[in-house]
């Protein structure tokens, strides 16, 4: 068994030191502006508060502030626009230096023939996205979907999350094509063709092996990124939404499954394949003010699963054959099964709606009681009916409402599958009903092969690792290669 | 801390999203006015001034969510140092208006700063002064003015009157420091045939207290401010802040519906131009933009939202309704600007419950002028992208905070009070 890394605290002196680095207005231990830094919610209910936050303005101060704490030993939890999760990275025992990245947050170049944007950390999407749209009119930044503008562009990629086009271009983690990194000893890195002086982020494999994929979905634990070259994409002028309804999830699965096998031509055209079940409505008012059973959405139209194809083209004539298609193979799959999905014809308006990004649908679940968690998982596409059943029966054992967001990642090749449980913050029984589901559900998909989207350290991190002993024990090696003194975010991963 | 405690549930609704530090935040597509001196007004903006200026999460409204969290767990206490996190910030509530999760931000951080003074912690400077003059029976203003001048500027006719359907509240800053809105107001109401009257024992409204955290003393104005105005069946007022607060909190305070109506004189003249009862014939040869104050804009259309779901058992459904409810809101002032022969109305970037603050709500003005003036420049750099000659608000500190802004800027900008213009063209 390993020695338990030790940690100091912040002491004056050390403020003072870094108060050198970033001046006296750029690092503060004032007790309240602590506080003010503290997030439960979202993707995970443990955070702490940490010992003092500084907000570095370049990539010399972010040097400057990792040689000190390394020097110290003092734990780092970089952090940038605060989302998915309150903070991508929120800080955790035993605290030490929050790193608030959002000073740095300038656009740095856009390339539209390599077809790349590069970005600092605090660069937010709805910046990115207004940006983007007023000077480079035809290309899209992969802005995160269903986060609201405040989420940044760089964490959600390095994060490997999700993005308007995730259907069609995989995890986001595949959109970054460098990073620019700086390690707790200081030292800086580039990665993928960046790491040859001079040379344009065209090549995210880079000059040898590349070890671009050690900081995505690192969680801050292996080194601070401070810049990252995003892949853009063609922003079509035409658009819109079809979606199918379906009585059960495994309809879900499997009809979306039969559109997005048509790569290199229809499933290439849907950008954005997602859906989920009625509860989604129903849960973004608080309960006692909305209608509680199925009965009520019935009439409205909505079907207890459905599936929306966001379908981009160059033109009118490829957007209707690309929605007729899809048309016919759901017809094709109802002739087959017997099994019915219909299609749901949405109002000009929620078309309009669904086109919206950045937009703020996930946030409103808190209406429903006082607090929600995303407990995002990964699966095969072809195992997200089971996932979405077992949780759903789950969820209700458990006293929540059964809330389930599903969508496909690379023509539906993985699928991220997001249950929202909705709890009651201000409630400590709702609280450890939350953590015993979290806890239950773990041991069983993990048993079914299933990834945690980002592992929590109390629960996802130590059980996954459990099970994949030497990979982690390889992980902690590189670790300590990067990071001899374990400065950075330690324990998020079960890393020290 | 009761005030903060019943807050709890919306409190723990906060996921930290941070959408409330945006102007737009759920209109990343919204069409802008383009570049203007470096900067892009499409899309999502920041909203939040006191974020804007000082940086740290305390000042943003989220931050300031979670320290209300870290008090109500007894995780915090209140400190000296909380102080500028607390009270810079004029609580302008454009945070409220962003957020999907439907917390009362203003009511936060106006709980926070009564239980900061509860707590045992003195007032601010300027903020104590107010309180102290409010509090003296010969003022009952925040200006430190005899009361015997409150309506020395009113025609004596209109004192008092006992027949009167309806009662001008003036409020201490149009009685004794924009005396020309008083007047305008009163002008504007005798062409308009209104049977009403001037109160002379009128007392400051409480605004300024509850603003800044001294309830007890809000609670005393409001109490004679009741007992005098209880009479009438309508209060019309010429103050934005008065309007808010006896629209939205006198109802709160006192725990009963007001026993009056209550209307802002634009909204009383807007009703009049749509009903077709006011037709204005004379022209304002003037190209103007229009700040919506977020004391008659963002704070009423807000309420008026909360009281329709207030009602409702279905939100789902009802929501579009409060929605155009809102819209209706932030329309009435721009009809009464549509009404006016070749005033060439044109819209800035932030508007209705996007709108940027002037800066001088929340006792910012008073005790942190600089903060206030910074955030009355932005507003004017973005009126001055429109084009516009002048910008025309209703709200007596909006105006002397724009103009104070506009001085320092050394800008050709004019700024017009609404009731002014409004009674030269009628």
């Amino acid at each position: 068994m390993s020695k338990k890394q030790e940690y100091n605290k912040v002491t004056p002196q050390v403020v003072k030191r870094i108060a050198g680095v970033v001046g006296e207005k750029y690092v503060t231990t004032s007790k309240p502006i602590l506080y003010s830094y503290v997030s439960k919610g979202i993707m995970g209910l443990e955070s702490c508060v940490a010992d003092c936050v500084v907000r570095p303005k370049s990539v010399e101060e972010v040097q400057g502030v990792l040689r000190i704490a390394t020097e110290e030993s003092i734990p780092v939890t970089p952090a940038a626009g605060g989302l998915s999760g309150g903070f991508a990275c929120p800080t955790i025992e035993p605290g030490g230096i929050l790193m608030d990245l959002g000073e740095m947050n300038k656009i740095i170049e856009v390339d539209t023939d390599a077809r790349y944007l590069v970005v600092e950390p605090g660069v937010r999407s709805g910046e990115i996205w207004a940006y983007m749209k007023k000077k480079y009119p035809g290309w899209a930044p992969p802005v995160p979907d269903g986060a609201p503008p405040a989420a940044t562009i760089l964490g959600d990629a390095i994060e490997r999350g999700f993005s308007l086009v995730t259907g069609r271009y995989g995890p986001q983690a595949d959109t970054v094509m460098g990073m620019e990194v700086v390690l707790a000893t200081g030292d800086i890195v580039r990665t993928g063709s960046w790491a040859l002086p001079g040379a344009k982020p065209f090549y995210k494999w880079g000059i040898g092996p590349d070890i671009g994929g050690l900081f995505l979905g690192s969680q801050g634990t292996m080194g601070v990124i401070t810049k990252c070259a995003i892949k853009i994409m063609p922003h079509l002028e035409h658009k819109t939404v079809v979606a199918y309804g379906m009585d059960n999830p495994y309809d879900m699965q499997d009809l979306t499954l039969e559109v997005s096998k048509y790569e290199m031509g229809i499933a290439d055209h849907c950008v954005m394949v997602q859906g989920g079940n009625w509860p989604l409505v129903m849960t973004r008012w608080p309960k006692e003010r909305v209608p509680n059973g199925y009965e009520a959405y019935e009439k409205m139209g909505i079907s207890k699963w459905w599936m929306n194809f966001e379908v981009w083209a160059w033109t009118k004539e490829e957007l209707d054959f690309t929605v007729k298609k899809i048309d016919e193979v759901a017809k094709s799959y109802e002739e087959r099964t017997g099994h019915k999905t219909p299609q749901w014809k949405l109002h000009p308006k929620q078309i309009a709606s669904r086109l919206l990004k950045p937009n703020k649908i996930a946030i409103p679940y808190a209406l429903w009681d006082a607090g929600f968690l995303f407990i995002t998982w990964y699966t095969p596409w072809k195992d997200c009916g089971e996932f979405s059943e077992i949780y759903c029966q789950k969820m209700e054992e458990y006293g929540f409402p059964p809330v389930m967001w599903v969508a496909s990642i690379d023509h539906a090749r993985e699928a991220i599958c997001m249950p929202i449980v909705c709890y009651d913050a201000t409630s400590k029984e709702s609280i450890e009903k939350v953590t015993k589901l979290n806890r239950e559900t773990t041991e069983i998909f993990l048993d079914k092969g299933w990834l945690n989207y980002r592992p929590d350290p109390f629960v996802h991190a130590p059980l996954t690792f459990a099970k994949a002993r030497e990979y982690h024990s390889l992980l902690r090696k590189i670790k300590k290669l990067l990071d001899p003194k374990g400065i950075l975010h330690p324990g998020r991963l079960g890393l020290p | 801390m009761e005030s903060l405690k019943n807050l709890q549930k919306e409190i723990y609704r906060c996921i930290h999203c941070k959408a409330c530090r945006f102007a737009y935040s759920g209109e990343p597509d919204r069409q802008g006015i383009g570049e203007y001196q470096g900067r892009l007004y499409e899309g999502t903006l920041t909203g939040c001034p006191s974020g804007k200026e000082y940086g740290w999460e305390a000042y943003w409204n989220a931050g300031k969510v979670w320290i209300a969290r870290a008090i109500l767990e007894g995780n915090l206490r209140f400190s000296d140092e909380m102080a500028d996190m607390l009270f810079k910030c004029p609580t302008c509530g454009n945070c409220e208006a962003q957020c999907e999760n439907k917390i009362s931000t203003v009511d936060v951080i106006e709980a926070l700063r009564a239980a900061y003074i509860e707590s045992g912690a003195p007032a601010l400077a300027k903020h104590a002064g107010i309180r102290d003059s409010v509090n003296d029976p010969t003022m009952w203003n925040p200006y430190k003015e005899k009361q015997s001048d409150r309506t020395a500027w009113c025609d004596g006719k209109r004192k008092n009157l006992k027949n009167a359907d309806v009662a001008f509240f003036v409020g201490c800053t149009a009685s004794y420091r924009q005396k020309g809105i008083a007047k305008a107001t009163q002008e504007i109401l005798d062409k308009l045939g209104v049977n009403y009257t001037v109160i002379t024992d009128e007392a400051c409204c409480g605004s300024p207290l509850i603003r800044t955290g001294q309830v007890p003393i809000a609670k005393k104005v409001i109490e004679k401010n009741m007992k005098l105005f209880k009479p009438f069946k309508q209060v019309l007022f010429c103050c934005a802040g008065c309007y808010r607060t006896f629209r939205v909190d006198y109802p709160k305070v006192t725990g009963s519906k007001l026993p009056f109506e209550v209307k802002h004189t634009m909204e009383f003249a807007s009703d009049l131009i749509t009903e077709g009862k006011l037709k204005i014939s004379k022209p304002f040869n003037m190209k103007v933009t229009w700040h919506d104050p977020c004391h008659l804009g963002r704070h009423v259309g807000k309420q008026i939202e909360k009281d329709i779901l207030a009602g409702s058992n279905n939100w789902l459904s009802d929501q579009r309704k409060a929605d155009q409810a809102k819209q209706e809101w932030y329309e009435k002032p721009r009809r009464v600007l549509k009404a006016i022969p070749n005033l060439q109305f044109v819209e800035m970037y932030r508007i209705k419950e996007d709108a940027w603050c002037c800066g001088s709500g929340g006792g910012v003005k008073s005790q942190y002028p600089e903060l206030a003036i910074e955030t009355a420049k932005e507003r004017i750099t973005e009126a001055q992208a429109t084009g516009a000659q002048a910008i025309v608000t209703s709200c007596p500190f909006c105006y002397l905070n724009l103009s104070d802004g506009v001085k320092q800027m050394g800008s050709n900008m004019q700024v017009l009070e609404l009731l002014e213009v409004l009674n030269k063209v009628i």
